[in-house]
This record gives C-alpha cells, sequence and structure tokens, in this order.
C-alpha cells in the first residue's frame, strides 16, 4: 500500500502567524490565551479566548504573511469585493496553506493536488440584521430590495476552500469536512486514505476555524461549554479544578502526499500517517459518552490500520478541552485501551496554551505533533496543576518535555459525538 | 476522481421530500415529470407566496418528538426522519454501533423564532449593540440555540437519536459534498473496512436566510425552484435481498470543469456507454447547469434523460441524494437496467454515479 507523509506545513494561531511561532510559544510554556480584542466583548459572560493578534483584518495585513510575490492578485481582489476578509477563518486557512504550500516547496507540478479542507460552520454578521429590523421582527421585503455582492448576515462555509483552491490554480477536486471539532482530523485521515489508495498522490489538507466572533462566543457560552471564569488560565485541561474550555481560533494546512512523490521530487518528508480511526459515541447531544467507549475505538481502529500495538504509541496529544465531562471521559478512554501502558504513556493538551480551534483543533495539534517528531520535545498542558484522581492518566504539566518519540496519537473529539484519532510516524 | 470498484450494494432507502416519506415511488414521480409544489409554509411569514418543492407535514408516527425537534434545525429533523426510515428498510436493528455514516450537509439553519428573539433584545433603533446582545440578546435564545446552527448536527442529532456509531463524516456540500459523501461510504464497504454504511444528503432551501440569499445572489431570477428534502443510501457488499449494484461514484474538481464541463460530461457519458434501456438522471443546482447537463447530454445522443430537479425543486446538499433514490426507485421497478445519475453543484463542480440492476 501507498505510504502517505505529511511533507510541509503551516499554522496560524494565538502565537502568531506560522508555524515557528506556534512551536516557540509550546516550547516556552505560553499561553497566548488573552482578552478579547477583535471585538467588544467586555459585557460578555466570556471575555477571552487564544485569538490572533489581529483586531480587523485588512489586506495590508495579508499581504506580508502571504508570503508570494507570483500570484495573481485578482483573486485576492475579488473575495475582498464580497467582504471575505470580515470571516477571520478565510485568512487563517490561507495563510496556513501558503506556508505549507511553501515549505513543502509546491509548485507548477504540484498544482493537480486536491484539497480537502476542515472549515467551521458560517460566521453570522447579527449587525447586518439591524437596517432590516422593525417592531414586527426582520422586514425581509426591506432587505429584499437593497442589493448587494458582498455577504450578509453570513458567510459561506467553503469560502476559505474556494479561495485557496483558485489562488495555487489547484485542479483536483476539493473537499469541505464539516464535522464540528473532530473535522480536522477527518481532513487528514481523508486525505492520507486517498493517499494509500492511489486515488491521488498529492493533497493539501488541514483545517481553519474562528469562533471569536459575538454570536460564536456567545452561541458557546449560552451551552456552558466555556468556563465561567474570565481568566487567563481558564483552560486547565485534565486538572481537577477545570470548568471548561476556551476558544481559540487559527488554522493549520499540511501537504499530504505518497511518499514516492515526495522522494521524487526531492523533498524529505517531514512524517508518516500511519493510522486513523472515527466513531461516533450515539449517545447525548449534550455530553460526551462518560465511558469514553466511542472514543477508545477511533483510537483502536487507528491503530489497527497502523498494524501497532497500543504499547508502540510514545505519546498522546489528547483532545483535552479542560471541560469537566470530556476529560474524563478521554481518560477514562486512554486507560482502558492502553493499560498498564498508560502509566507511562505521557499525554498532554495544547488548548490550555491557544484555546479550542473548534473545525481546526484537529489539524493545529497534529501541527504541533509534527513539530514533537521534528524536534523531540512534547508541549506541556498550560495551567495543568493539580492532578484528578479520575483522570488517572500521565498527563505532562505545563512545561513542555525533552523527549525523543517515534509514534504519536492525537485525538480529536467533537461536539455532536464525532470521534477520530491520527496517529503519525518518525520519517527515519 | 475515482475509485477502485469491487462490489458494493444498495441494501436500502429513504426519501422524504415534496413526494412524501417513501422512496417507492419517487422515481415514478420523477419519470410523468409530476411537479410537487405549492406555497412555502415556511417562506410565508417572510417572503409571502413563494413557490416550491416542500416536504408536507411529517407523519406523527415517524417524526423525531417535539423534545428533540427544539434542537435540531429543519434539516437535521428531515435527516432523522430519513435515517429512522432506511433502518426500518434494510432491517437493520443490530450492530448499529459499527455502522458508518456519511452525509452532505449544507449551510446552518437555526430558528428563525429563536434568531428573532435574540435580535429584539440586541438591536434599538436599528443599531446592533454589543452591550445588548452580551447582556440580553444571548439569554433570549435557547441555551442549545448553537446545536440547531452547527451543520454537522445535520448528521449527528440523527446519529445519537438511532444509535448510529461507527466511522462518520459531514462534508459540506453545494452538490460535490453529497458525492464525496457518497464516494467514502462505497470505498469502506469496497475495500471491506466496513460491513454497513449509509450516505446521503440532507439541506433545506426554504429558510429564510438561505432563500434571501439565493435571490439576492440571482439564483431565483435565473429561475432556481427551491426544494428540501433528505436521501440515503444503505450499502453492503451482501449481495443477497440487494436493491442494486452501486458501480460508480466519480466526483470531479472545480478546475477541470471552468474550462471543459462540456468535454467532462461527455466522456462520462462515453464512459457510460448507455443502451436504449438506459436511463440518466440530471440533478443540477440551478437553471443555468441543468441547462449545461442537458445540452452536454443531448450532444452526446442521450436521450432518456430525466431532469429530477425539474420535479422536486433544488434541494442543495440533498439534491443529488434524492436523485440517487429516484433512480433506485427506477433500477427496481424494472424501467431500466442502469441508471447514471449526474449532478453539477452551484460550484460548478460534478459528480456522477451509476447503479446497476441485480435482477
Amino acid at each position: 500500500m501507498t505510504t502517505a507523509v505529511i511533507s510541509g506545513f503551516g499554522a496560524v494561531s494565538a502565537f502568531g502567524v506560522g508555524s515557528a511561532q506556534l512551536f516557540d510559544g509550546l516550547a516556552s510554556a505560553r499561553s497566548a490565551v488573552g482578552q478579547i480584542r477583535s471585538f467588544d466583548a467586555s459585557h460578555f459572560p466570556t471575555r477571552v479566548a487564544g485569538e490572533v493578534d489581529v483586531a480587523a483584518i485588512e489586506r495590508h495585513w495579508i499581504m506580508p504573511h502571504l508570503g508570494i510575490i507570483n500570484t495573481d492578485t485578482r483573486v485576492l481582489d475579488e473575495f475582498e469585493s464580497i467582504g471575505a476578509w470580515r470571516d477571520r477563518k478565510i485568512v487563517f486557512g490561507l495563510l496556513a496553506a501558503m506556508e505549507a504550500w511553501r515549505n513543502a516547496r509546491c509548485g507548477i507540478a504540484e498544482q493537480a493536488a486536491g484539497l480537502v479542507m476542515a472549515l467551521g460552520l458560517e460566521q453570522a454578521f447579527l449587525e447586518d440584521f439591524a437596517p432590516f429590523f422593525n417592531d414586527k421582527g426582520i422586514d425581509w421585503q426591506a432587505e429584499q430590495a437593497v442589493r448587494s455582492t458582498g455577504f450578509r448576515y453570513r458567510s459561506d462555509v467553503d469560502l476559505a476552500a474556494q479561495l485557496i483552491s483558485r489562488l495555487l490554480d489547484l485542479t483536483g477536486p476539493t473537499i469541505v469536512n464539516a464535522s464540528a471539532c473532530a473535522a480536522g482530523g477527518l481532513a487528514i485521515a481523508q486525505a492520507a486514505s486517498l493517499i494509500e489508495r492511489g486515488t491521488a498522490s498529492i493533497i493539501l489538507c488541514g483545517g481553519a476555524d474562528s469562533m471569536v466572533n459575538p454570536l460564536g462566543i456567545g452561541g458557546m457560552t449560552r451551552l456552558g461549554a466555556p468556563s465561567p471564569r474570565c481568566e487567563l488560565d481558564a483552560c486547565r485541561p485534565f486538572d481537577s479544578r477545570r470548568d471548561g474550555l476556551v476558544i481559540g481560533e487559527g488554522a493549520a494546512m499540511f501537504v499530504v502526499e505518497s511518499e514516492q512523490r515526495a522522494l521524487q521530487r526531492g523533498v524529505k518528508p517531514l512524517a508518516r500517517v500511519l493510522g486513523y480511526g472515527s466513531s461516533q459515541d450515539a449517545y447525548r447531544v449534550t455530553a460526551p459518552r462518560p465511558d469514553g467507549a466511542a472514543a477508545r475505538t477511533a483510537m483502536q481502529c487507528a491503530l489497527k490500520r497502523a498494524q501497532l500495538d497500543g504499547s508502540a504509541v510514545d505519546y498522546i496529544n489528547a483532545h483535552g478541552t479542560g471541560t469537566p465531562l470530556n476529560d474524563v471521559a478521554e481518560a477514562r478512554a486512554i486507560r482502558e485501551l492502553f493499560g498498564a501502558h498508560a502509566d507511562r504513556l505521557p499525554v498532554s493538551s495544547i488548548k490550555g496554551a491557544i484555546g479550542h480551534l473548534m473545525a481546526a483543533s484537529g489539524a493545529i495539534e497534529l501541527a504541533a505533533c509534527v513539530m514533537s517528531l521534528q524536534q523531540n520535545l512534547l508541549p506541556g498542558t498550560a495551567h495543568h496543576q493539580q492532578k484528578d484522581p479520575h483522570c488517572a492518566i500521565n498527563v505532562i504539566g505545563e512545561q513542555p518535555r525533552e523527549e525523543k518519540v517515534d509514534v504519536i496519537l492525537s485525538n480529536s473529539f467533537g461536539f455532536g459525538g464525532q470521534n477520530v484519532s491520527v496517529i503519525l510516524g518518525r520519517y527515519q | 476522481m475515482m475509485h477502485q470498484r469491487h462490489e458494493v450494494y444498495v441494501q436500502g432507502a429513504a426519501a422524504i421530500s415534496a413526494f412524501g416519506v417513501d422512496w417507492r415511488g419517487l422515481g415514478a414521480a420523477v419519470t410523468t415529470n409530476s411537479l410537487a409544489l405549492s406555497p412555502a409554509r415556511q417562506l410565508a411569514d417572510s417572503h409571502g407566496s413563494v413557490i416550491a418543492s416542500e416536504v408536507a407535514a411529517i407523519p406523527l408516527a415517524i417524526d423525531v418528538d417535539a423534545r428533540a425537534c427544539k434542537l435540531m434545525s429543519y434539516p437535521a429533523r428531515l435527516n432523522a426522519v430519513a435515517l429512522r426510515q432506511v433502518l426500518h428498510d434494510t432491517g437493520w436493528e443490530n450492530g448499529r454501533d459499527e455502522i458508518a455514516f456519511y452525509l452532505g450537509v449544507g449551510a446552518s439553519g437555526g430558528s428563525v423564532a429563536e434568531l428573532t428573539e435574540m435580535l429584539r433584545a440586541s438591536i434599538d433603533e436599528q443599531i446592533f449593540s454589543l452591550e445588548r446582545f452580551g447582556t440580553a440578546g444571548l439569554a433570549a435564545c435557547n441555551p442549545l440555540f448553537a446545536f440547531q446552527l452547527m451543520n454537522n448536527f445535520t448528521l449527528c442529532h440523527g446519529a445519537i437519536l438511532h444509535g448510529i456509531g461507527g466511522p462518520n463524516s459531514a462534508f459540506y456540500s453545494r452538490g460535490n459534498g453529497t458525492v464525496a459523501a457518497l464516494s467514502e461510504a462505497m470505498h469502506l464497504v469496497a475495500s471491506g473496512e466496513c460491513e454497513r454504511v449509509l450516505a446521503g444528503g440532507a439541506d433545506s432551501a426554504l429558510h429564510p436566510v438561505t432563500w434571501a440569499q439565493l435571490c439576492r445572489e440571482g439564483f431565483v431570477d435565473e429561475g432556481f425552484i427551491p426544494g428540501e428534502g433528505a436521501g440515503l443510501l444503505a450499502l453492503s457488499r451482501e449481495s443477497d435481498k440487494a436493491l442494486a449494484e452501486l458501480s460508480q461514484c466519480e466526483f470531479h474538481s472545480t478546475a477541470k470543469l471552468r474550462s471543459g464541463a462540456a468535454t467532462l460530461v461527455s466522456d462520462i457519458i462515453q464512459n457510460f456507454k448507455p443502451t436504449v434501456d438506459d436511463l440518466v438522471l440530471l440533478s443540477a443546482w440551478g437553471v443555468p447547469s441543468r441547462e449545461r447537463l442537458l445540452q452536454a447530454c443531448k450532444v452526446s445522443g442521450v436521450n432518456n434523460v430525466i431532469d429530477v430537479a425539474a420535479c422536486l425543486g433544488d434541494a442543495l446538499a440533498a439534491a443529488p441524494a434524492l436523485a440517487w433514490v429516484a433512480a433506485l426507485d427506477l433500477l427496481v421497478a424494472g424501467k431500466a437496467p442502469r441508471v447514471l445519475v449526474l449532478n453539477a453543484g452551484i460550484d460548478g463542480g460534478l459528480g456522477c454515479i451509476v447503479l446497476r440492476s441485480v435482477a
């Protein structure tokens, strides 16, 4: 079977634009969670987030980060004309994709690539309703009379994928995974699957999301998902005092291709995609399965595909949201699947440092895993200080750990019960 | 993008559409070109009389209970009902935690009543206030409103209600995402990774925000007829009691189509090698796409063409799946030995599947 490898990646996170910024932040055990600045959240119950440091995105902010000079900017002009930068994830996805494309040394010969992208739901622009809102509610007749070419009320889910595909002039198919917090992992898993079965030889894949906007933050707050404390240490994965997540934003994109193709074009792969598996809790709308059974199934399927025994896994990058129910269910799943090996198996979550990137969380966490393989450094778990006896796993504390590992498993367990586990291996 | 084919069989189906909640008969309905159009109930308050292909009231016996409904978008509800129907159709009662589920989903579509209450508490003198939204607007809506908005819940609500626990993904679809869902499902069965897989799409063009967008973007002026529904196919490697064989599932990039849509359609039809008994069903998003597909069929000399969207309207992410189920019904009824279903999305993406009779 063809082996799928990662030959380049890019990242945008609260640590900054670029994978180096992500690595530096994680390596220095910093937390990038801070007060929300991109809109006035002072009257919101949740006022902290893992936010990319840009208030309102404009073209002059994008261009220096884009890092390409030969691109026909008419595509950017077109997207700007419809107000695309209002939806932050579109820009984050674009910047991460361009970094991945550059780092993998892709060019014209790679334009047959497909695009598999995890994207969150449309960004809502509630302020757009205001001019058409009266005592009776939304005046749809009035709004019909006002024509415009840009977004109104919401963006389109797949705009980031459209923009990337068109800017790079990709001729392969575009697939948009909309599986919430599991989407990023699922996108990379699907890309690897398409490579393995010979359907494609190179795919640009990953995820982008931002829910750092009024309805995103507000809607999640109504669900009770974020920590009620608006402190910088609001997200404390696997800590006995944990009380909720912190919303983050950003993107991570990867070039996944067949090992043969990468070597033929002189690119040394960064990691192998060894296995992946998905499952569905099929339990409740509002909570994960407390026994972690479906999460365990996802990990088991990934191990089976990788043809590995659990003891071969050297490190787990956990979903680790910092919510009371999720962390204990994930810990239980790890403990039951890995048995005594779980006593030694290091586990960490980077969500305390950069927040929960929702549809992009699996992607950014896999980017962190690639760095671990490259730099022999396992990220710490920001704000994890007090062990929870109900989370009986070997959680790495706040400081990162220098350790050479060969096999890493990354979990993503989404709202709605969608689970995915992806296993990466060191490229020797 | 084309997959290696092994035998993949269709064991059952479901279709919730303007023609009702029983998939059997959907093929006959589209063959007779009988339009199931009426003024849309869902748009009456917002947009007056809009002629649409709308799902009639869902019978209580198969509908989702009222409590669960409050958490769902309408497409999620349609999918949950379709899921119930397909599980009944296949008799897949046991081992549901291993059944895989791949679904094309559309834009988010929460309750307009909830949205209105949120806005009422947040807007003063036609000015949206973040302060009012943060202090009162959020509290004015159902705390679980987000579960109506999240696109993946179109899949998840049904999976939770019916205990479908296998591998799964929700694909955002402007047409091709639904074909991508079927393509993944087909691969899982063909490769032996899963014994049983469900795939399809669910969506509605009758949400006021969606309809307003379709109007603004000019689709309505072009003759777009809004539709809605959910369609599912149940796939397995078991040939016993199979209704049909799914022998092909492809989807093609928009980039290729920009320069050569007609050529690509022509190639697909030539590869299909239609006989006089075979049928071609079209499911296109929007009138220009439909006309392009019709023209390509005409140029290729195909006569047995049925335009599903002309009967069912444009059901967005559900449209390809409803066409597949109509094709299945025609096969089962002995109307053709093979059916090619072509769909074209709003972005120009092209999908094609081939179903063949096992009779």
